[in-house]
């Protein structure tokens, strides 16, 4: 259990705050309710770019970065296709630090041409590190827009080309600020040894001047259903074939989320569960085989992915995946299966509670999800899941003609 | 400090590192060491084993790594599914690590599952059989992965900077290849097993919530007296073999990007400059607003990333800068470095750049201490080096008075540009 409080301000910024007695730092995380699914398609990348953007500093904090120091602190952020995610993690005398910054740059970032030159450019390295310099690093990037047809889950946070970042300037980046960063939307997490009272009195004094800005409502396009399977194949320099497969699933939400995370889990999450045991030891089809949920707030995947021994043929490895996903029906997940699989999130979920800063990030997350109160309900719906519940959403879910695949073959030297 | 900060700005009080002491070591009765390392929530505990078994130890290329990687694939009692199946039931995570200095497992439990965790724990690391199918599969997969590593720069950096720094023929220093996986056999296993893993050879450390707890199931299964009672192990060093200094290109083919790895030989932990060294490379590459950072990424948008490290292993010291970046941009990337080493060399660092250095490397420690799990990390790399239970004490007390003419005294020493290696892992 969780215990945390919440409350808004005036101007729409919710504020959640846990009290962790056993650390001496404190972590504040907030949240912006913006990730690349709010994007043009016609200027993808830029709410990544924006994110890089956010530590350039500001007409008061020139450099962002030296007060963090200064206090002791560490900062970073990330940026995924749902939401755009800072925090900043230092000793507790120093939470006001943390909250002038954070506060600072929510209105007052400097946005100059010449940032925005160097970041577009540190993005691009960003790019080329992660995704071509990589063996098997741009597969992900291929299977976006092979799953996706209509929804802004179509392109990464990276951008559709990394060409879409170079139009960026200092225009669409100061509307891409006033539309996205302000208070209304944007959640604050504080966990630390700080009384709740104390985390609104500090974010009243520091956000509470800050304009109140309409909430936006999102409307975006709906993945139509795909009724017929997708193949791709790509074919790059490397040593071994890759298999991935991908089903459309629901969302964040939804109750199949919650059967497919612990069906999957059975599927692939330890070394006795059936993928590894089955499909890597006994078939020896694959060398290493992993079935998990992409994570996304609206409808996403559960992707399969798979390294192929030398010397299999992907089609029959394709036919071994789907014979596993069959059995579901005809074998039911066991007791012993479930038992294994519920050990495992009790042990999962107490690790993720060992840090403040995870526990920031993750009320942060369900608020924005609908209720922070999530956080504490998960733990009961993922043990009431059956295994009759299992099979059911199995069948309705690993269709053939509801799959992506793309072969990812080595190209002949 | 605060006239540095806008009048707004609220007051930044000084970090302070926090309680920097380990526990003291209690011993099982064969004289086995374990670190029990309190607080933390109910319900869950962290054990690790650590063994002298770490590459430094092997004479046989891989069955160090190969050893540990097969410790959970089959024992005396179970064959590989079985023990697997055991582990998992339990909903515990079971680790198993090598590194250059040391190898084992780290076992992270409910509370409730200690018993059988525990007794799990001892099999696959006292009785572990190596079966000849798993053992093919686990050179197989293995091999896939060496094969991937070939095509990746920042891979292939390391290696060639450890290759020229220790030489080709120490353990530190040799890198794979296709014919070490296919020479390797059970039997360089079992015979690396039999000398290495035994209660004479290994410290425990237990991090949660009522450590006491575990002492009771430790010695139960980890207190036999093996080969004898235990003892300190006795390290020697090997023949280093340095390269000459210089740039030394590594073909990588097809890649977009380069790896850029300088670097120069280190000190040793027991060097009086070694803390003082941490101080500088912190200042140089060791944060987001280091120098190198913001020279390289934030202002010539070179690179995601560049970092510095000063580190050593047994007997030996580096010093390291590594960067990702365009091909293009390599040689550019490489005078800068120089360029901002030369400014440290001849240039006093101010006082608000070595407070912030201060600052943050006392956060960085606090941080270290902030919980039993990342206190279990720490003093792994404090036991396995013997540094002394005392190592972050001083290690604060020297950030806090280390002086600018230190720092400078410092780069003209250990960054001698003449004696650096400049490995370049890319498409010619």
């Amino acid at each position: 259990m969780i215990r945390f409080e919440r409350h808004t301000l005036e101007n729409g910024l919710r504020v959640i705050a846990h009290r962790d007695e056993g650390t001496p730092m404190v972590t504040t995380n907030i949240l912006y309710d913006v990730g690349a699914r709010d994007e043009d398609p016609g200027s993808t990348g830029l709410a990544h770019l924006f994110e890089h953007l956010m530590f350039g500093g500001t007409r008061e904090v020139p450099l962002f970065d030296f007060p963090v120091m200064m206090a002791g602190g560490e900062n970073n952020a990330f940026t995924n296709n749902d939401f755009t995610n800072y925090y900043i993690t230092l000793p507790v005398n120093n939470l006001e630090t943390a909250l002038w910054l954070e506060a600072d740059r929510m209105t007052g970032l400097d946005l100059s041409e010449e940032r925005i030159m160097t970041q577009k450019s540190v993005v691009t390295e960003e790019y080329r590190q992660r995704y071509l310099n990589q063996p098997y690093g741009d597969l992900l990037l291929l299977l976006r827009p092979l799953a996706y047809k209509v929804h802004p889950y179509r392109w990464p946070a990276i951008g559709i080309d990394i060409s879409h970042i170079g139009k960026a300037d200092t225009i669409s980046a100061g509307k891409f600020y006033r539309k996205f960063y302000n208070a209304s939307n944007a959640i604050l997490s504080v966990a630390g040894n700080v009384a709740p009272d104390e985390v609104f009195r500090l974010a009243e004094k520091w956000f509470g001047d800050k304009p109140r800005a309409p909430r936006r409502r999102r409307r975006l396009p709906v993945e139509p259903d795909q009724n017929k399977r997708r193949q791709i194949v790509a074919e790059r320099r490397v040593p071994s074939a890759q298999l991935i497969m991908a089903w459309h699933t629901d969302g964040r939400n939804s109750r199949d989320f919650i059967v497919l995370d612990m069906l999957t889990d059975i599927l692939s999450g330890c070394e006795s569960a059936r993928f590894p045991n089955l499909l890597v030891r006994e078939k020896e089809v694959f060398s290493e085989a992993d079935i998990y949920l992409s994570g996304e707030t609206d409808p996403g995947l559960v992707i399969f992915s798979g390294k192929l021994r030398n010397g299999i043929d992907i089609r029959k490895a394709e036919e071994a995946v789907e014979e596993e996903l069959f059995r579901l029906s005809a074998v039911p997940v066991t007791d012993a299966e479930l038992e294994k699989a519920r050990n495992r999130y009790e042990s999962l979920r107490l690790i993720s509670h060992l840090s403040a800063s995870n526990k920031a990030f993750n009320l942060a997350l369900h608020e924005l999800l609908g209720d922070a109160e999530g956080i504490n309900r998960e733990r009961e719906r993922y043990m009431s899941v059956t295994a009759g519940e299992m099979a059911v959403t199995a069948a309705r879910t690993f269709l053939p003609s509801n799959c992506s695949i793309i072969h990812y073959i080595p190209k002949e030297q | 400090m605060k006239d540095a900060l806008p009048l707004r700005a609220p007051a930044i009080n000084i970090p302070s590192p926090g309680d920097t002491s380990f526990p003291a070591c209690t011993r099982l009765s064969n004289g086995v060491p374990v670190y029990l390392i309190g607080n933390g929530p109910e319900g869950l505990i962290r054990i690790e084993f650590v063994f002298n078994a770490g590459q430094r130890t092997e004479s046989v290329h891989l069955a160090s790594a190969a050893t540990n990687a097969m410790l959970t694939e089959g024992t005396y009692l179970h064959d590989a599914a079985t023990i697997n199946n055991l582990i998992d039931m339990t909903g515990a995570l079971f680790s198993p690590n090598a590194d250059k200095d040391s190898a084992g497992l780290v076992t992270v439990t409910l509370t409730r599952k200690l018993d059988e965790v525990m007794s799990l724990a001892e099999e696959v690391l006292f009785h572990p059989s190596f079966p000849e199918r798993e053992f093919r599969m686990m050179k197989d997969k293995r091999m896939q992965a060496f094969l991937i590593g070939r095509q990746r720069t920042a891979v292939r950096a390391r290696e060639e900077f450890y290759r020229a720094l220790c030489g080709d023929e120490t353990p530190y220093g040799r890198v794979t290849c296709a014919e070490d996986y296919a020479s390797l056999s059970v039997l360089h296993l079992h015979d690396f097993h039999s000398a290495h893993y035994m209660p004479r050879n290994m410290y425990i450390t237990v991090a949660g919530r009522n450590p006491e707890q575990v002492l009771p199931l430790l010695e139960r299964h980890f207190s036999g007296e093996g080969s004898g009672p235990w003892s300190k192990p006795v390290i020697t060093a090997p023949l280093f073999s340095s390269a000459s200094p210089g740039v030394i290109h590594c073909e990588v083919k097809d890649s977009v990007q380069s790896t850029v790895r300088m670097g120069w030989k280190g000190i040793t932990r027991d060097h009086p400059d070694y803390l003082g060294l941490q101080v500088a490379t912190m200042l140089l590459g060791g944060y987001f607003g280091s120098r190198l950072m913001r020279k390289i990424r934030e202002e010539k948008g070179y690179t995601y990333g560049i970092h510095a490290v000063a580190g050593a292993f047994h007997s030996i010291g580096y010093i390291a800068i590594m960067t990702d970046v365009a091909n293009a941009w390599r040689e550019e990337t490489v005078m800068e470095i120089r360029k901002e080493i030369t400014h440290l060399q001849r240039d006093l660092v101010s006082d608000d750049e070595l407070q912030v250095v201060r600052n943050h490397t006392m956060g960085e420690i606090a941080r270290l201490f902030d919980g039993p799990f990342s206190v279990a990390d720490a003093i792994k790399g404090i036991v396995d080096y013997d540094a002394g239970l005392d190592y972050y004490t001083r290690f604060a007390e020297t950030v806090n008075n280390i002086t600018p003419g230190k720092i400078k005294e410092l780069f003209n020493t250990y960054f001698n540009q003449e004696e650096a290696y400049i490995i370049i892992a890319g498409t010619a």
